[in-house]
């Protein structure tokens, strides 16, 4: 084993790296195909790659994998939306009126803590299996990720900054609008990285328990058919949104707050 | 609530931590603590007052339950001794899972921290486990391996995993490159150097990983109980929620957090236990 940083001579690193992770998950999928020449092959147990593309392309197709994302998409969207409007303002408050913020800290950091998934069901039944339910399921579990951020944001506020602003006679607006804000800003959407990953949790969640369309619905239901490899294309390509969703936050960080790298 | 407006023009900030305003009475000193007790106070007693403050309909009183009940059947469980074989059942599977979980852990995220080549091989698999979530595998894993304890066991290994894993791989990256040339010009194979130099240097990062695993591990119970579960905590949760018996929800809940909080609390103890001798802090996720 070389030391870690190494570079090797001759080889970008990057490119390097991107290389083998390509080989390595082209590798998975061949050596998933090729498995099934040595080990008996039980269409009620697992799939083959080869038949979960063409479930994934015959979906596609027939547009059915659009409209379970339409569905799963429309709660995932207003829930986060919610949080992102219920859960800035109050932690920008928190952070800045120092009161309010001893006073709800434990408070949220209990409820953050706790496994908010519990009220699930309650929230199902109470809301119904639409829309709503499964939007409130999202807002639940993401608020505290946006409440949080924004509090540890306003905190981080370079005090010179505010001085800066109060000398040169601003008012209580400037503050907010030119230094809290800006400041905050990367946060927000240090917290939205972590939000998208519990929001699909949340959908999902919405989905297992009661809903007639929409991804989670979609695997629940192929997998009581055992119809296996529609069930995988349809795992396949939450893992793949999943991914897009955090690297793409991740990709947007890095590129609007450079000066954020390595904090 | 308490919200007045401060003279002083940085108070807003002179909290963070490492420059408190010295606290010279001992108002100062205990109002956090203070303050944060009231406000869960002032929820609970709007919460209690609630019925009220506002007439509710029939069907919505279905739903609603006082914290002085929920406390109440919290007691009634624990007197009663009723709670104690669901809990014992979810606490199984937590304890097998997060066990799972580290043994798996801990070995590949040394490895993958030592040698580039396996980093850039398991990467993929990595980012895209650990960014989705892994409710997507649960119908799978049932199907799998059936109601009961062993399916609850892959979940929360599968959710407890991944921060381990990404928190080990960060602390043995991060170990001093010096401390390793010294270790290894006195002759030092490359046991020794996983031996002395990287693991001491990644403890800190492997305990928060483990305190987000922990997090995720009771997720994982909650989770594969409501929808894989023949018994357990979160079983006795659904089935009350089918029964419109809320109060029981909510005494489960308060269980789930207070053991929750209790686990990373120690972990974090444990942290700030082991971290003390570090000059800079170690930053978490």
């Amino acid at each position: 084993m070389t030391d870690a940083a190494a570079p090797r001579p001759g080889f970008p690193r990057p490119s390097r790296k991107l290389l083998l992770g390509c080989a390595a998950v082209v590798c998975f999928f061949i050596a998933w195909q090729a498995m099934f020449l040595f080990v008996h092959y039980n269409s009620l147990f697992i799939t083959k790659p080869s038949l979960m593309f063409a479930a994934l392309w015959r979906l596609t197709v027939s547009g059915q994998l659009f409209y379970d994302l339409g569905a799963s998409a429309a709660p995932f969207i207003y829930g986060l939306v919610a949080a992102v409007i219920v859960g800035v303002p109050l932690g920008i408050l928190m952070g800045w009126r120092v009161r309010v913020g001893l006073s709800l800290d434990p408070l949220m950091t209990a409820l953050y803590a706790s496994p908010l998934v519990a009220l699930a069901p309650l929230v199902v039944i109470f809301l119904g299996v639409g829309i709503a339910g499964k939007a409130f399921i999202v807002f639940l579990l993401t608020v505290f990720d946006f409440v949080f951020n924004a509090y540890a944001g306003v905190r981080s506020v370079d005090p010179l900054l505010l001085n800066v602003v109060r000398s040169f006679g601003g008012s209580e607006k400037d503050l907010y609008v030119k230094v809290i804000f800006p400041s905050v800003v990367p946060y927000i959407v240090a917290g939205a990285r972590s939000g998208v990953g519990r929001a699909l949790v949340g959908v999902l969640v919405g989905e297992f328990f009661a809903a007639s369309e929409g991804v989670g619905y979609g695997i629940v239901r192929f997998g009581n058919f055992f119809a296996l490899d529609s069930m995988f294309a349809y795992i396949l390509v939450v893992t793949v949104l999943a991914v897009i969703l955090t690297q793409g936050i991740r990709w947007a960080e890095r590129a609007a707050f450079p000066w954020r790298i390595g904090q | 609530m308490t919200d007045h407006r401060l003279d002083i023009p940085f108070d807003g900030v002179a909290a963070r931590e490492g420059e408190t305003v010295p606290a010279s009475n001992r108002w100062q000193r205990s109002e956090p603590l203070v303050l944060g007790l009231l406000g869960i106070l002032v929820v609970l007693l709007l919460w209690e007052a609630l019925p009220y403050l506002v007439t509710m309909k029939a069907g919505t009183k279905l739903f609603f339950t006082p914290p002085s009940q929920v406390a109440e059947t919290l007691w009634t469980l624990f007197a009663s001794g009723t709670i104690w074989e669901p809990l014992g059942v979810s606490a199984a599977g937590f304890a097998i899972g997060l066990g799972i979980a580290i043994v798996i852990a801990l070995p590949l995220g040394i490895l993958i921290g030592r040698s580039e080549t396996l980093n850039a091989f398991f990467d993929p698999f990595i980012t895209a486990f650990n960014a989705t979530p892994r409710l997507v595998f649960l119908p799978l894993v049932l199907l799998w391996f059936g109601l009961g304890l062993w399916s609850k066991v892959v979940i929360v290994a599968f959710g407890a995993v991944f921060p381990l894993l990404i928190n080990t791989h960060e602390g043995i990256r991060n170990a001093d490159r010096l401390l390793i040339n010294v270790v290894r010009a006195f002759g030092a194979k490359e046991w020794d150097i996983v031996r002395m130099v990287v693991v001491p240097n990644a403890l800190p990062y492997i305990l928060t990983g483990l305190r987000l695993a922990i997090g995720r591990a009771v997720l994982g119970v909650v989770v594969s109980e409501f929808f894989g579960s023949d018994q357990g905590l979160g079983v006795m949760m659904v089935q009350a929620a089918s029964q419109y018996k809320v109060n029981i929800v909510f005494a489960g809940m308060i269980v789930f957090m207070a053991l929750s909080l209790a686990m990373t609390s120690i972990v974090k103890l444990l942290e700030s236990r082991l971290g003390r001798w570090r000059p800079q802090r170690v930053a978490s996720e």
